[in-house]
């Protein structure tokens, strides 16, 4: 067994192709990210070594301040409108017996399964000023209230997030949907017995012990947040001015529009940076135990 | 069960604010279906909100022939079969290496790939188109397919390596016994048995590939290899003048990935959560 197993040539058929593929594309360029963004470079030649000063800039950039908090602003907004409506959702489909409940599933996720481009293009046509949606239904209830939020600087990046938040519900729904049927029916029953009833109990006993599943919805959500790119680029096109950049905007406009790819590098960087804060610190904050049934 | 029990049960409150966000979540859609079928007047000035009162069919046939929406089309179907297959091709055997096959290093390699799980993929675009650049792959399909795969690795691998653990050693055991070499017996014994975990990882990487977006922007800028998503960015500058064919030529590219939906929908959402067991 030992020999059947341990046959050297199938384990190096079996894993060479994989590992080289992922070391050349995922991990060899993630260590040039940070390589390189200590360069001044334009992506053609050897570049010139400058250690911290693309970082020096970026500090000093008001771009880049706007992207950080662009970038908090949208996770907040996810993990806020997912997390807070996904829960009602979930719990009341978990326990609740009336019909339709498969429609239901469909309709919450079926945008999550629609490409970024149509979601995005929708929403334009929703939000325009003079056609869309919106306006539409404020004409039709006798409203004169027209607006354009997407050229307004002030709302530009609440309704950006807004199309995210309603893409991703269905997802974030399905998710906490598993999490909800995985606590033991037993729980519940004890909670109702000591006089705990409906949402009550749901707030002492489903939801704590799902702290799990809380947690991977909001890495989920905050990350997703934070990375926010094809939002924007579709939408707005990180306008009005540059009210809607993210870091990874800044990133594709100093490389790709640019040609600075070293300070494009940067900007990357300090995302992988942030994600990896933000990720370590809901895991040490939710859930320090692993709970088990 | 007592009257206010029953009533309890059905939660009307929350049932209602189900179902309103249903319509939340579907009308939109459902707009962009009828305004599909529209023409300018009565998206813009007669009926704006319901069903079409006249099925303008020649919205896709302007959508289909005027612009190159077939040509992405196909485009997509191909990236996302060839990524389907290359990725589960490669996935299956990594994970089933480090699942049950004896080597040294089988637990670093596997956390190794799984690190990628952690790395938001438009980060390291920099440095990957230089890398296409420099392989000339620049404008060619490989170009996106190849990074498609090795994107999608970490996450099958993961899936898949959950499978094999579970799977009882004795099946290679009596393979062996029964004189298979090692590539029968993962051939004809072990496939078979995690059949549905590749259905679930197909769903999950054609869905991933079909959609993508970022990656194809920054890597794609000949016409003729676009995806649909990248494809119908076409359409903004014409959104006042034809809005019918842009929603034509949407709902176009949103089929095949709906109707996936709609027939596999138990599939689809285990595929889009698998990894929220595993990676939690």
């Amino acid at each position: 067994m030992k020999r059947f197993l341990g046959n050297r040539l199938a384990i190096s058929i079996f894993i060479v192709p994989t590992l080289l593929l992922y070391t050349v594309i995922v991990f060899y360029p993630i260590v040039q990210v940070f390589f390189r963004s200590l360069f001044e470079w334009d992506g053609l030649t050897e570049g010139t070594f400058i250690f911290l000063d693309n970082y020096t800039r970026l500090f000093q950039d008001h771009i880049f301040y706007t992207s950080l908090y662009n970038g908090l602003v949208f996770a907040a907004i996810l993990a806020v409108l997912q997390l807070g409506i996904g829960t009602i959702l979930a719990l009341t489909i978990a326990n609740a017996s009336f019909r339709g409940k498969k429609i239901l599933r469909i309709s919450f996720f079926i945008p999550v399964v629609l490409s970024i481009t149509v979601v995005c293009q929708l929403w334009l046509a929703m939000y325009n000023s003079e056609y869309g949606l919106f306006n539409k239904i404020f004409e039709a209830m006798g409203l004169s209230y027209r607006q354009d939020w997407l050229t307004n600087k002030n709302t530009a990046i609440y309704a950006i997030a807004l199309v995210n938040a309603w893409q991703f519900m269905g997802y974030q729904f399905a998710l906490l949907l598993a999490g909800a049927k995985s606590v033991p029916e037993q729980y519940l029953e004890a909670a109702r017995i000591d006089g705990a009833e409906g949402w009550k109990a749901h707030w002492k006993i489903t939801i704590p012990l799902m702290s799990e599943t809380y947690k991977y919805c909001l890495v989920l959500a905050v990350t997703g947040g934070l990375n926010a790119f094809a939002n924007m680029f579709i939408m707005t096109g990180g306008g009005p001015g540059t009210t809607t950049y993210t870091l990874t905007y800044l990133m594709y406009r100093s490389a790709f529009r640019v040609g600075e790819f070293g300070y494009g590098s940067a900007s990357a960087a300090i995302l992988v940076i942030e994600c990896l804060i933000v990720t370590l610190a809901i895991n040490r904050l939710i859930a320090r135990e692993r709970i088990t049934y | 069960m007592s009257w206010a029990m029953k009533l309890r049960k059905k939660q009307p409150v929350f049932q209602a604010f189900l179902w309103m966000y249903a319509i939340i979540s579907v009308y939109p859609l459902l707009w962009m279906v009828f305004y599909s079928l529209k023409n300018n007047n009565e998206i813009f000035v007669t009926n704006p909100f319901g069903f079409p009162t006249h099925f303008r069919f020649e919205n896709y046939v302007e959508a289909w022939t005027r612009f190159s929406v077939p040509v992405y089309f196909v485009n997509s179907l191909f990236v996302s079969i060839i990524t389907v297959i290359g990725t589960i091709t490669l996935a299956v055997m990594f994970s089933y290496a480090c699942a049950r096959m004896y080597w040294r290093f089988r637990e670093t390699a596997r956390t190794y790939v799984i690190i990628g799980l952690f790395v938001p993929i438009q980060v390291i675009i920099i440095p990957l188109a230089i890398l296409v650049r420099d392989f000339h792959l620049a404008n060619t399909y490989a170009a996106i397919i190849v990074p498609y795969i090795a994107f999608n690795l970490s996450f099958s691998t993961m899936v898949f390596y959950g499978f094999f653990r579970s799977i009882p050693i004795e099946l290679e055991e009596s393979a062996c016994i029964d004189g298979a070499n090692i590539y029968q017996s993962f051939w004809r014994v072990i496939l078979p048995i995690v059949k549905p975990a590749i259905a679930t990882m197909v769903i999950f990487v054609f869905l991933n590939a079909w959609n993508e977006f970022t990656i194809a922007l920054m890597l794609i800028t000949k016409e003729s290899l676009k995806t649909l998503p990248l494809g119908l960015l076409f359409f903004q500058g014409q959104f006042t003048t034809d809005w019918g064919a842009m929603g034509a030529a949407m709902t176009i590219a949103s089929l095949p990935t709906v109707l996936i939906y709609i027939f596999f929908s138990r599939q689809v959402e285990n595929a889009l959560t698998v990894g929220s067991a595993v990676k939690g």
